[in-house]
């Protein structure tokens, strides 16, 4: 699969304009020159002075980064959104089916259709949810979905994100940034708006507050605090929703109840969307050394007096293991076919893949199964023999900890670079929010690898992002 | 049997503490080998707590104190009619599938030494547990005949013939077994309780196991005296481990839990 | 509704932008006067004094031996173990208002952010001499900038109100430091005419409150000690007095009891800091002494910021 040319949104192989893209191709015609880099320095300013930061993990304390943006929108087609996004929809609903399932009756284990060990000896399964109900049986409310692209028709999920997934306020920010950018090609495209999503993110989470919260429930964003590398999304999101910004410090539990502290008192709190990870979440019950979560919050969540959005435990749902059985889990639950392929995954404790996998490592993929943000990840065309040579050694002392996949061709989109406009590899993660109905917003984000020939798209690994518009009809 | 508990425990908050939140697993339910007479927690706060059942069908409370001042004392006391079913409890609503039991946590990893020679054994689930239960006592150590004096901690003191080093305590059994039955894939959990100690024996907090059967379903084993639980267990948590049935947790702890009283008397 | 850690942010995020403003404009006096100073060793004395109302000189002295300008600014301007530095003022205002970044206005928050992004890209060792004045003037045309933004953009509720709160009560506090430090060349004395010594005093105090200038035109008369004392502690018109301080924490704090419908200690504490400078002369403060005078100042200015923490649940 390395071998053939990757996909290009733009460009067909004759070197005509794809239909979607017709009009930005007139567009950057037009464009005088240096126009484009007039953009892309005024696109920097905005970012930086809005303060859209994240903090590099591993670098000096306290040192944030814009992280690139590119002034050239990945353009979708009305239709091929359509498809997408019912194949998005059946995926989030069989998920959320399986997290009720194996918290509950465990009913596909019984079937055998998974093996019972790789969930239940799963460090992302937690015991703790065992029968606790949900507001309207959801599991993972916000999901975002890792799409690549390979070919005009071809698309495949290349993770699901159910347990806190980022980047949704770059999605809004690339757009906000776009329109004050190029606000004439706007007039051009029907773009379907996306500035919808903190409203529908209320809708959901007021949709899956506890019964007796009352018509208006009381919404806070749980974050880690000012250092966390998200931290701009959880102000940005709690202040789009009129959602209170808290940090652990501030709720408490009270007679099973959770508040906030505020300058006239205690204020009851509904429903959480906690951007702090499972084993930080509350100390009682969870890692008992945590500072930055709530004592007791679990268990008000388990006596029914508040809602948390993830509830904890959806990680299972999108552990690399695991990942490998989903169009199963699409076809138990919902009786379809699944609509969205996965990449397929090559098993390393099978002796006979394994044997395989460790003789052609140079053109694959191999991914630490509790990994993520590109770290633990190895890219076998773009790595070296020492890295390659270093990867089997992992594999075969740990084969459970490594999936590996064949090294897909993911699509370009045309990218503004130092040498002008040329095609970089994007994937796409739109954003789903699932309460009293699922809803997707148009596109999503688009990450594209900067460096020319990379497959990387990671922010902490020199990825950018580009608005990504879903053309009406 | 009727059998009166009363039982005493302390934690400490830091001294400046903002909130003490304290979770509680000190209420039993009735079942098949016991039906609830009378029983009451008692605490600062625990007219305002939280009540709920945990993941492993437990009752559990959720108590709040704001700037507690020195120790918080926890008395449990009530009456309980126990029934001997041989360790048979069978298969009781509201629990988890017995399918959980067989994740094995830090707690609960046995050595292989353990359980190998029945990895493939034809004897019946039964006999098997029988067996681990057996081996678990000759690997960690029981009673000499005639003494069976049980400490609350579990430990023994031997008096015949000099001082022998002290057996280890009841959790250490539990999960031995708990832990040996799971690496044969039997579901199997940690239960907490009371033992009433036989004529002139000492009261305890205990700890034993439980093992499912599928024929018979869940049955109890207690490996620390070598017997299925009789009308002398009294059964108040079940779990995964020693960890997710600790009976009083605090946050923020700074000390353990100080058992001050436990008192287990026929009634 | 507010959360009691939003209150306490904005209200330190307001002090943290006064405190770096005050900490420029003590470094410009203690540099100005080094440079004037005929007297052998008289430079390094100057700016010890300086660092003294600024109440750092003992973090100072642990750290360097001798004090000359350029030691002495890299310490006040960018040493981040200062934690009263203009660096460590400038990060701590800017952490604040990313922790309460909605509950301020983007102007708000844009001029904060700017200011330290420029600032943290400034290389110390490019900052001397006739540079040195002009980043002093930076700072403090930053911190108006950020006024600027506070007054003309943000809703008068509970969080303006915590904003002013924090800016006046450590204004207040600098001016309530200034005085003590040199009290003793403002007490009335035998001798009418100062000495060349006291009026240099006299110039260092004036100048820290930007004063020297407006006190001209509120007293048409040479240096006074008496009048000094008055200008900075009773004149309800000059911005830096402990009566204007006392007076705006007061307002904003009656602001609060009006929008939370309910009055609590911390309106009662900032009532007994105002009745301090209130109805009284500067005759009856020194007839109790000007130090003592201050001390207690000072120990009531404190008391409202831990009613204020008590009455809305700070941490």
């Amino acid at each position: 699969m390395a071998e053939t040319a990757p996909f290009d949104e733009m460009y067909n192989a004759d070197g005509s304009v794809r239909e979607p893209y017709r009009a930005l191709n007139a567009w950057l015609e037009e464009q005088p020159d240096k126009a484009l880099t007039l953009m892309q320095s005024d696109a920097e300013a905005i970012f930086r002075k809005l303060g859209i930061t994240f903090a590099v993990y591993g670098s000096e304390e306290g040192t944030e980064k814009v992280i690139p943006f590119d002034v050239i929108p990945r353009i979708i087609a009305a239709q091929e959104w359509r498809k997408l996004s019912k194949g998005i929809e059946q995926r989030v609903k069989a998920l959320n089916a399986f997290l009720y399932d194996i918290y509950h009756r465990q009913e596909i284990l019984k079937a055998g259709r998974i093996p019972e060990k790789l969930i239940l000896q799963n460090a992302a399964f937690a015991p703790e949810m065992m029968g606790l109900e949900p507001a309207k049986g959801v599991y993972a409310h916000i999901i975002g979905v890792d799409i690549v692209r390979v070919g005009p028709d071809e698309y495949y999920v290349l993770e699901d994100n159910l347990r806190t997934p980022s980047g949704v306020s770059y999605m809004l920010e690339d757009r906000e940034a776009m329109m004050q950018l190029a606000p004439d090609l706007f007039h051009r495209c029907k773009v379907a708006p996306v500035e919808t999503y903190p409203e529908n993110l209320r809708r959901t989470l007021e949709s899956v507050a506890p019964a007796g919260a009352g018509q208006s429930p009381n919404i806070a964003v749980l974050t880690p605090g000012i250092y966390n590398s998200a931290y701009f999304e959880h102000s940005f999101l709690a202040d789009q929703m009129g959602a209170q910004l808290c940090e652990g410090p501030d709720l408490f539990v009270d007679g099973g109840k959770v508040y906030m502290r505020t300058t006239t008192g205690p204020e009851r709190v509904d429903v959480i969307y906690r951007r702090i990870d499972d084993d930080y979440l509350d100390p009682l019950t969870f890692r008992p050394d945590s500072m930055l979560g709530v004592p007791g919050l679990f268990n008000a969540y388990r006596a029914g007096n508040v809602t948390l959005v993830n509830a904890p435990g959806t990680g299972i749902a999108d552990d690399k293991a695991v990942y490998t059985y989903v169009p199963e889990i699409v076809e138990f639950y919902l009786g379809e076919k699944a609509l969205l392929s996965n990449v397929p995954t090559y098993n390393c404790t099978d002796e006979e893949q394994r044997n395989w996998v460790l003789a052609n490592i140079a053109d694959l993929v191999v991914k630490e199964v509790h990994g993520s943000g590109g770290y633990g990840m190895m890219v076998g065309p773009t790595s070296t023999k020492a890295m390659h040579a270093e990867f089997r050694r992992k594999i075969e002392a740990r084969p459970d900890n490594y999936i590996v996949q064949p090294t897909l061709a993911l699509s370009t989109c045309p990218t503004y670079v130092n040498a002008g406009v040329a095609p970089r590899h994007v994937d796409l993660r739109p954003y789903v929010l699932v309460g009293d109905r699922v809803r997707i917003t148009p596109g999503g984000l688009t990450r594209v690898a900067l460096k020319k020939g990379s497959l990387v798209v990671n922010s902490s690994q020199g990825g950018g992002t580009k608005d990504t518009w879903v053309l009406e009809d | 049997m009727r059998i009166a508990i009363r039982h005493q425990l302390s934690v400490t908050p830091p001294a400046g503490t903002a909130n003490a939140v304290l979770q509680l697993l000190l209420t039993p339910q009735g079942g098949p080998t016991q039906s609830i007479e009378s029983w009451s927690v008692e605490m600062a706060g625990i007219g305002n707590a939280g009540r709920f059942i945990d993941a492993y069908g437990n009752i559990a409370h959720l108590v709040n104190q704001s700037r507690p001042e020195g120790e918080l004392v926890v008395t449990v006391k009530g009456v309980i009619e126990t029934t001997d079913r041989h360790g048979v409890l069978g298969r009781i609503g509201g629990e988890p599938v017995p399918a959980l039991y067989r994740r094995v946590t830090p707690l609960t990893k046995a050595p292989v030494a353990l359980y190998g020679k029945y990895r493939n054994a034809k004897e019946t689930r039964l006999d098997i547990l029988h067996g681990l239960m057996a081996r678990v006592g000759e690997a960690l150590g029981v009673d000499a005949p005639g003494q069976s004096q049980m400490q609350a901690d579990g430990g023994q003191s031997q008096g015949q013939g000099g001082v022998a080093k002290p057996l280890p305590p009841a959790s250490d059994y539990a999960h031995s077994f708990v832990g040996g039955a799971r690496a044969l894939d039997i579901p199997a959990r940690y239960v907490t309780g009371y033992l009433m100690g036989a004529e002139g024996g000492v009261a305890a907090f205990h700890a034993w196991a439980e093992a499912f059967d599928d024929g018979l379903g869940w049955i109890g084993f207690d490996p620390r005296l070598q017997i299925c639980p009789t009308d002398r267990h009294v059964r108040l948590a079940a779990g995964l481990d020693g960890l997710s049935t600790q009976p009083l947790r605090l946050v923020p702890a700074e000390d353990g839990v100080r058992e001050l009283e436990v008192s287990v008397a026929a009634a | 509704m507010m959360l009691g850690r939003t209150a306490q942010n904005l209200f330190w995020l307001s002090r943290y932008v006064e405190r770096a403003e005050n900490m420029a404009r003590l470094l410009e006096v203690g540099y100005r006067m080094s440079l004037t100073s005929r007297r052998e060793g008289g430079s390094s004395e100057h700016l010890m004094s300086m660092m003294q109302a600024a109440e750092v000189d003992e973090a100072f002295a642990a750290k360097h031996k001798t004090a000359d300008v350029d030691t002495v600014a890299h310490f006040m301007m960018f040493d981040p173990d200062n934690s009263s530095s203009v660096y460590s003022c400038l990060l701590a205002a800017r952490t604040n208002a990313r922790s309460v970044r909605t509950a301020i206005t983007t102007d708000m928050w844009e001029s904060m952010n700017g200011a330290w992004l420029e600032y943290s890209q400034i290389k110390p060792r490019d900052v001397r001499g006739a540079k040195l004045l002009g980043l002093l003037q930076w700072v403090k045309q930053r911190s108006h900038e950020f006024r600027g933004a506070l007054l003309g953009t943000i809703l008068r509720d509970d969080g303006f109100a915590f904003l002013q709160a924090g800016n006046f009560v450590e204004r207040a506090d600098n001016t309530a430091r200034i005085l003590d430090m040199k009290y003793y060349v403002l007490l009335p004395r035998a001798t009418l005419v100062g000495g060349e010594l006291d009026i240099q005093q006299w110039t260092l105090i004036l100048r820290a409150a930007s004063a020297h200038r407006s006190y001209r035109h509120v007293y048409h008369d040479r240096y006074k000690a008496q009048n000094i004392a008055d200008f900075l502690i009773l004149r309800p018109e000059m911005p830096r007095s402990l009566n204007f301080c006392a007076q705006f924490v007061q307002q904003n704090l009656d602001l609060l009891a009006d929008f939370y419908g309910r009055k609590q200690e911390c309106q009662e504490a900032a009532s007994q800091l105002l009745a301090m400078v209130e109805d009284t002369s500067m005759e009856k403060i020194f007839s109790h002494g000007l130090h003592e005078f201050l001390t207690e100042f000072i120990a009531r200015n404190n008391r409202v910021t831990d009613a204020l923490s008590e009455s809305y649940n700070f941490y």
